[in-house]
């Protein structure tokens, strides 16, 4: 009988384990295949120069200018929306029927599909509200593509102070707002930094957003104010291997588009994980 | 019911088995006393030691229960008491072997039988039996509508003892060959009146137990 | 120094206490015991008006501190809080150091000046006996402490407001019995300077720390009377079945 428990949990287990690994081997895979194909580009040329000769030679400078201005851009107006609406939902407004639909379309918001965040953003801020295409209108869509990842992850990071510290300080005389600005907020930190890296990550690999509010096809010089468009590297992706002038010749290039969009939301992933070490 | 309150039955239920053994005592004393009945008394002393060994038996269990259950209140009263009534209770068995010693001695067989009645003994000892016996429903029933009738009981036992040295000094001044006996006898009617006096202190034990009042030393 | 008069208090439709009446008296420990759900904690929260941060509740009745009627409209609540202190179950220390832990009412209150915020620092961590514990390591975290420093911490925490009502939701409920005997110890010194209601689960805590008990059943107040009298002789049938055991 005992023996029999132990037989069945080692499968059990082994399974378990199998399956994981496979994950992990899934991973591995297409990170070393990118990197295997496009480490070859990889140079200081490739990350500092424009794209030439029709796309198939020359850098991508241009589109990690971009994608680096959309992101500040679209965290900035992101993100005190964002964490403020999440601490009027956690801290202030109870658990009436206003906070519930709110959070209910917060989710809805989150589950939509990010080509219909670039039909929108292209009628409401590059027509009606004619930014244009611009790294303003782009910056706009991709903003409130990940706001309801921000405020979710703020929401998150806030339930998880145990209400104990708030009557803690309440009943030291402080006040609400005290409270959330000297004793929530703080220890929550680390946790919204977490959710706001991993937006920066989902806004820097998003295309669809971008499609029809910022995002040039080809435009080899950096951008001058936020009515621009830019180059940026997800798009740049797409048009180079999919409707390139040498779909062929430009394919290293592609794989090392890819590599450098890896790197960066890796980068920001190791960058979120040493910051809630750091707290 | 609860097995705090288990173990508390089980103690109650030790003290009740040996106060049965001293009311029995108390009670062969009696018979062995009046009627001279020197075997009874030996059977008095041998068995003498199972109340003592009662006594400690009850004062451990007592002890283990208040260190182990931390009891308050009604509880806690009612294992102080029994301590007290245990030990109450031992002196009262050794006066009982006191009884039998006197018997077993046999140098007052010979003593006018009429002076045994007109100290008024065996009413005594009926007395002392009865406060004994009446004490232990008390208990057993948690009621102390008795302890009036106890302690009244108590003073006329007091009374018989007061009365008993005026009757021995008349009757041992006209028969001084007694005189030894005489004595031996005052100090066993001494032993009974001190009988009296503990069942007394059982009855206030049992309402400082049930009605958390102290009635020792007139404090009533 | 406390009087509650004719408290009835609705959680919604659920009526948690039932017109209670009780005099508090100053410097003395009131310990509050009874089965859970009794309302005992409910009533201790009455005092600092925490009850205010639950929603859909109501009271009925006069709750005065020092005289003043706390529910009165004109009452600040914040200034209530801090003349009435509160020490919570579990050991709640912010995530700041010792020193800004027990700085943290004042500053909250708008005090600046650092030399007294220092003294004040000192002498609260003093009175909570745990100053020669943690002179030495101010700026450390608050976390570093053990759960027992933790909750003395937070009763220094308390103190460095000045308030002359401590209120005390089972303190040491979450120590171990080294802890909860130097938390009781704690008590007993600060009787003479402070008025301090405690709510226990810990019959034997209730007696070994306070003047004066009252047992809590239901919503209601069923007994309350000195210490002693309540653990030997208890007036209600319930108080006694509860403090002996037989409760249910």
């Amino acid at each position: 009988m005992t023996m029999n428990k132990k037989t069945e949990q080692k499968i059990a287990f082994a399974l378990f384990r199998l399956l994981g690994l496979l994950v992990a081997g899934i991973l591995f895979w297409i990170l070393g295949f990118i990197i295997y194909n496009g480490i070859g580009v990889i140079s200081w040329e490739f990350l500092t120069t424009a794209p030439t000769e029709g796309m198939t030679a020359g850098g991508i400078f241009p589109a990690i200018a971009g994608t680096l201005c959309l992101v500040a851009g679209s965290v900035a107006l992101a993100f005190p929306v964002g964490v403020m609406s999440a601490v009027y939902m956690n801290e202030y407004a109870g658990n009436n029927w206003m906070v519930r639909f709110i959070r209910v379309m917060t989710n809805n918001l989150g589950s939509i599909p990010s080509i219909v965040f670039g039909l929108f953003g292209m009628t409401l801020f590059v027509n009606t509200l004619g930014f244009g295409d611009s790294i303003l209108a782009g910056s706009c869509t991709l903003g409130l593509l990940v706001l309801p990842l921000i405020i979710r992850t703020t929401e998150e990071a806030l339930k998880a102070i145990p209400g104990s510290f708030r009557t803690g300080s309440l009943a030291l005389g402080a006040s609400k707002l005290q409270t959330i600005r000297k004793v929530v907020l703080p220890m929550a930190f680390p946790n919204i930094v977490t959710g706001l890296i991993l937006s920066v990550g989902r806004v820097s690999g998003e295309t669809a957003p971008i499609l029809f509010t910022v995002a040039a096809y080809f435009l080899p010089k950096l951008p001058d104010s936020l009515f621009s468009q830019v180059m940026a590297l997800p798009y740049h992706l797409y048009v180079i291997a999919t409707s390139g002038t040498d779909i062929e010749a430009s394919r290293p290039i592609a794989y090392g588009t890819a590599l450098v969009l890896i790197v960066i939301v890796l980068l920001m992933n190791l960058l979120a994980a040493t910051l809630r070490k750091l707290k | 019911m609860k097995h705090t309150e288990q173990e508390l039955q089980s103690l109650k239920e030790e003290v009740s088995q040996m106060w049965k053994l001293v009311l029995s005592q108390l009670e062969k004393a009696k018979q062995a006393f009046l009627n001279n009945d020197i075997e009874l008394a030996r059977e008095i002393v041998s068995r003498e030691k199972r109340v003592d060994a009662f006594e400690l038996k009850i004062d451990s269990d007592c002890e283990n229960y208040i260190a182990l259950y931390s009891p308050v209140a009604i509880d806690l009263r009612l294992a102080l008491s029994l301590i007290k009534i245990s030990a109450t209770l031992e002196r009262i068995g050794d006066f009982a072997e006191g009884v039998a010693r006197h018997v077993i001695d046999d140098d007052c067989s010979k003593i006018h039988p009429q002076i045994i009645e007109e100290l008024q003994m065996e009413r005594m000892f009926e007395l002392l039996i009865s406060m004994l016996s009446d004490s232990f429903v008390a208990l057993e029933s948690e009621n102390t509508k008795v302890s009036g009738k106890i302690l009244a009981q108590d003073d006329a036992v007091d009374a018989i003892y007061y009365a008993s040295l005026d009757i021995l000094t008349i009757y041992l001044q006209a028969e001084p060959s007694f005189l030894r006996c005489g004595l031996k006898l005052a100090l066993l009617i001494r032993k009974l009146e001190r009988i009296g006096d503990h069942c007394s202190n059982i009855v206030e034990e049992i309402v400082f137990y049930v009605d958390a009042k102290v009635l020792k030393h007139g404090m009533k | 120094m406390i009087q509650a008069k004719d408290i009835n208090f609705y959680y919604g439709d659920f009526q948690a206490l039932k017109n209670i009446s009780m005099e508090i008296a100053a410097h003395t420990v009131t310990a509050f015991i009874g089965p859970s759900g009794c309302g005992k904690s409910t009533f201790l929260r009455l005092f600092n008006r925490m009850n205010d941060l639950i929603d859909n509740v109501r009271l009925t009745g006069e709750c005065l501190v020092e005289g003043e009627n706390i529910y009165h409209k004109s009452v600040q609540v914040d200034e209530l809080r801090k003349k009435v202190g509160m020490v919570f179950q579990k050991p709640n220390p912010f995530p700041k150091s010792i020193f800004e832990n027990v700085a943290y009412g004042l500053r909250v209150n708008g005090i600046r000046d650092k030399k007294y915020i220092a003294r004040q620092v000192e002498e609260s961590l003093r009175a909570a006996a745990l100053w020669d514990e943690v002179k030495d390591k101010l700026k450390k975290s608050a976390f570093e402490l053990s759960g027992g420093q933790q909750q003395r911490l937070c009763i220094a925490r308390a103190l460095a407001i000045s308030p002359s009502i401590l209120l005390m939701d089972e303190p040491a409920s979450a120590l171990d019995p080294i802890s909860t005997s130097k938390i009781e110890e704690l008590i007993h010194s600060l009787k003479k300077d402070y008025t301090i209601v405690i709510v226990t689960h810990n019959m034997q805590q209730a007696a070994r720390v306070s003047d004066k008990t009252g047992f809590f059943m239901l919503g209601e107040l069923i007994e309350y009377d000195d210490t002693k009298k309540i653990f030997l002789k208890p007036e209600k049938e319930q108080t006694q079945n509860y403090i002996t055991g037989r409760f249910g």
